[in-house]
């Protein structure tokens, strides 16, 4: 493992043992996550806001201290922990459940504060860890355990996308949605991570990643056609891109 | 000694600046002081009434319950309110260029004085509420004259000199003519 | 800040206080009649370097309440019954988290949107937590401006002492009550405490740690409640807060927290002035509710009459804290033009039971 943490650093904890599922793609972005704060030098004054579903894990495999929230509320708590503590950086990581369900009030007045905070939203398009019930994000006459003959949009209303929702916000600096669904994607992604957590380095205010990752359990299929189908499904209704990126303008300047 | 107020007008008449004038008088003197929001007599909005107790010793209930020893009534609107929160033999000082029509409480002592009549002449009708005050504190022993003249004139002193001039001879008016009208 | 004698709503004491005794950050959200409190707060608290927050929702309040405290800095609230209804989740994760902050609710008539007016109907949702799970926090009842000043250096030591939320339930004829309290040289007893131990600052000074209210085994769930209730007892134990006027050789006994409480001492008085043996214990932690005061009822009392602004709430805490020995009465009201029992009411019951 020391010769592991050489070329990893510091940040992830490599020998805890992962929770996650087989093929989750929580294990992509927490490493992700972890390989921006250590790349960024911020390890130290980095504080995890984690909500309630598998994304509640994510610290675990880091060397930062973390807080986890009740579900949904991780964007109010990190806000009132960056008032007091402006010198941290804040950063949430959430499920689409918690961030787009209950939260989402809290996520979008989050994002209009436009108080230096990240918001990480893993979107696996179902509740995964109470066993795979519809979130916001199902797609529609996907089935699901609450679904059984599929999402009914009339009844159910429509998968929701959330970044849409901040791109005119003025309070929101970075606001992007990533995939993490084969190598082409996952480097967009670590870079949208950096840009973001940068964001909050450099003061500018409210910064967003939405990612879509597949859920082999929840989605009942096996890890490559999980995989195939997010790249395929979930990525042609929620199509990745940067909305927003004031953090490379201010570099420039 | 406990002295309960109750001063209770319409909108813009200053019933509630009395009420405050009455508090900063009782603090400077050392007094003890509680102002409580309108609770019960208004019948309708635009109404505005000042509870004050001032007392040399603790407020234990903050209350004007029915039992005002001193009630200023600058509106037709409030005047059936102050005549039935008086206490019994307590004094209700009644703005007679606008109540009209007075009627008869056994055991409560009305003072019918032309407040906003006289506040005209001194200047603007504006300072009714302060001839009021003149006579609710020739009416009663909870203040000295002096204190609230020098309430006033910290008050509007400064800024205001005209107006504080205004005021100073509308609380003197009051408590001339409180003498006279009380016979 | 130095010593002074203000002349307050005590909504805007309750502001002055807590700024004064070390609160830096206020989160709340407009609510009737607790807005005073932010109103005031978003003016001084830039003075001392800190700032009122306005947020979109108690639910989003309260959460940046716990935030705020998981820095070990100390933030409050305040608020009316729906928004203490909202702020509960919040409520149990601190309780649950250990993190101390200052809360108050200016409480109003409910149930439901209710009606602005003053009441004590919270008692129940203060003192029973009307979040999930087996918690209390210290509930604070002060009955004047002056007391709420006088308490509040207390409750951040309390908060601090045995990192928890403090709340303080006042209720809304108070708040709107305007009254002078001589406030003491401002003291941030906050700073008094090291919070190093346990604030979640990062890992520069101290090994990876993390709050956790919930449980990733079933054992840590019952570790984490076997060791509340440690604390919830030493706080019964030592924290018990009340007043007693008179009470040796009382007859009556009247019981009233906050306003009535305070109409309670006039009453004594007033009753002793005619040679009735009436006495008082007011409540001044409700919870901890103050057992103890109950423990030496003398030989002479005959019965016990609480009066509250709603219709029987601490009610059960007294009948539970008499145990039976003496009959317990109830006289309350909620809303109305003048919406608590006035001193002519209570004196008038009192009369019926001596």
């Amino acid at each position: 493992m020391q010769e592991l943490a050489k070329i990893y650093g510091d940040t992830l904890l490599l020998d805890k043992k992962f929770n996650y599922c087989p093929g989750c793609g929580h294990g992509v972005v927490t490493r992700l996550v972890a390989e921006a704060i250590e790349e960024l030098g911020i390890r130290q004054r980095t504080v995890s806001v984690v909500g309630i579903g598998c994304g509640g894990f994510s610290h675990h495999y880091m060397d930062i201290d973390a807080i986890e929230a009740m579900h949904g509320r991780s964007p109010a708590v990190a806000i009132g922990y960056k008032t007091a503590s402006p010198d941290k950086i804040v950063y949430t990581y959430q499920g689409d459940g918690d961030c787009s369900a209950i939260g989402l009030a809290e996520l979008l007045h989050g994002a209009n504060r436009g108080l230096p905070v990240t918001c990480f939203m893993i979107n696996n398009n179902l509740f995964g860890m109470t066993g795979g019930q519809m979130s916001p994000a199902t797609l529609e006459n996907q089935v699901t355990a609450t679904t059984p003959k599929g999402r009914d949009v009339h009844v159910h209303g429509y998968p929701l996308r959330v970044p849409e929702m901040m791109a005119d916000m003025v309070g929101a600096k970075y606001v992007a949605r990533e995939a993490v669904c084969d190598a082409k994607s996952i480097r967009k992604a670590a870079k949208s991570v950096r840009n973001a957590l940068q964001c909050q380095i450099q003061g500018l205010g409210f910064s967003f990643v939405e990612f879509i990752v597949p859920c082999p359990t929840g989605l009942k299929l096996s890890v490559p056609d999980a995989y195939k189908w997010s790249r395929e499904k979930m990525v042609e209704y929620f199509k990745p891109q940067v909305f927003k990126n004031e953090v490379g303008q201010n570099n420039e300047n | 000694m406990r002295t309960k107020c109750t001063f209770s007008g319409s909108g813009g008449q200053g019933s509630a600046l009395l009420a405050k004038l009455v508090c900063q008088g009782a603090i400077k003197q050392g007094l003890k002081v509680v102002m409580t929001q309108t609770y019960g007599i208004e019948q309708r909005g635009g109404d505005s009434t000042g509870y004050v107790i001032v007392s040399d010793n603790f407020i234990g209930n903050p209350l004007v319950e029915n039992d005002a020893d001193i009630s200023v009534a600058l509106s037709p609107s409030i005047y059936d309110g102050c005549v039935d929160g008086a206490v019994e033999g307590g004094i209700v000082l009644v703005n007679s260029s606008l109540i009209t029509e007075m009627r008869e409480r056994e055991g409560v002592k009305q003072v019918p004085i032309s407040a906003s009549d006289m506040a005209v002449e001194l200047g603007s009708v504006k300072c009714a509420n302060i001839v009021m005050l003149g006579a609710a504190l020739a009416a009663t022993n909870m203040l000295e004259f002096e204190t609230v003249e020098q309430v006033l004139r910290e008050t509007l002193g400064a800024k205001k000199p005209a107006l504080l001039e205004m005021n100073l001879n509308a609380l003197e008016r009051g408590r001339t003519v409180y003498a006279s009208a009380a016979e | 800040m130095k010593s002074e004698t203000l002349f307050l709503k005590n909504t805007q004491t309750f502001a002055e206080a807590m700024v004064r005794c070390g609160v830096r950050y206020h989160f709340a959200y407009p609510i009737t009649p607790a807005t005073e409190v932010m109103k005031h707060t978003a003016v001084i608290l830039p003075e001392y370097g800190g700032r009122m927050v306005q947020m979109e929702s108690e639910l989003a309040v309260a959460n940046a309440l716990a935030g705020c405290a998981c820095t070990g800095t100390l933030g409050a609230t305040s608020t009316s019954g729906p928004g203490m209804a909202l702020m509960q989740e919040s409520i149990s994760f601190m309780a649950a988290g250990e993190l101390p902050c200052i809360m108050l609710d200016a409480m109003r008539v409910g149930p439901g949107d209710g009606d602005i007016v003053g009441a004590q109907s919270n008692y129940f949702q203060a003192t029973r937590g009307g979040g999930h799970g087996d918690y209390r926090v210290i509930v604070l009842a002060p009955a004047s401006g002056q007391e709420i000043v006088d308490l509040m250096p207390d409750a951040v030591k309390l908060a601090y002492t045995y990192r928890t939320p403090v709340l303080f339930v006042i209720d809304g004829v108070t708040c709107t009550m305007t009254e002078s309290a001589i406030f003491p040289e401002a003291h941030d007893y906050a700073a008094g405490f090291d919070t190093s131990s346990w604030a979640y600052t990062g890992t520069a000074d101290h090994e990876k740690r993390f709050l956790l209210t919930g449980s990733y085994t079933h054992s840590q769930g019952e570790e984490m409640n076997e060791r509340l209730r440690a604390k919830f007892e030493r706080i019964k134990e030592k924290e018990q807060r009340w007043e007693s006027i008179q009470t040796e050789d009382a007859e009556v006994v009247l019981v009233g927290f906050g306003i009535h409480g305070r109409m309670g001492q006039d009453l004594v008085a007033n009753m002793r002035a005619q040679g009735k043996k009436v006495g008082l214990i007011r409540p001044i932690t409700l919870w901890p509710f103050p057992d103890k005061a109950f423990e030496q009822l003398p030989e002479s009392l005959k019965s016990v009459l609480v009066v509250e602004m709603n219709h029987g709430q601490m009610l059960d805490d007294v009948r539970l804290a008499v145990n039976g020995r003496v009959p317990v009465h109830f006289l309350g009201k909620t809303g109305g033009d003048m919406p608590l029992c006035t001193l002519a009411d209570m004196t008038a019951q009192i009369n019926t039971l001596l």
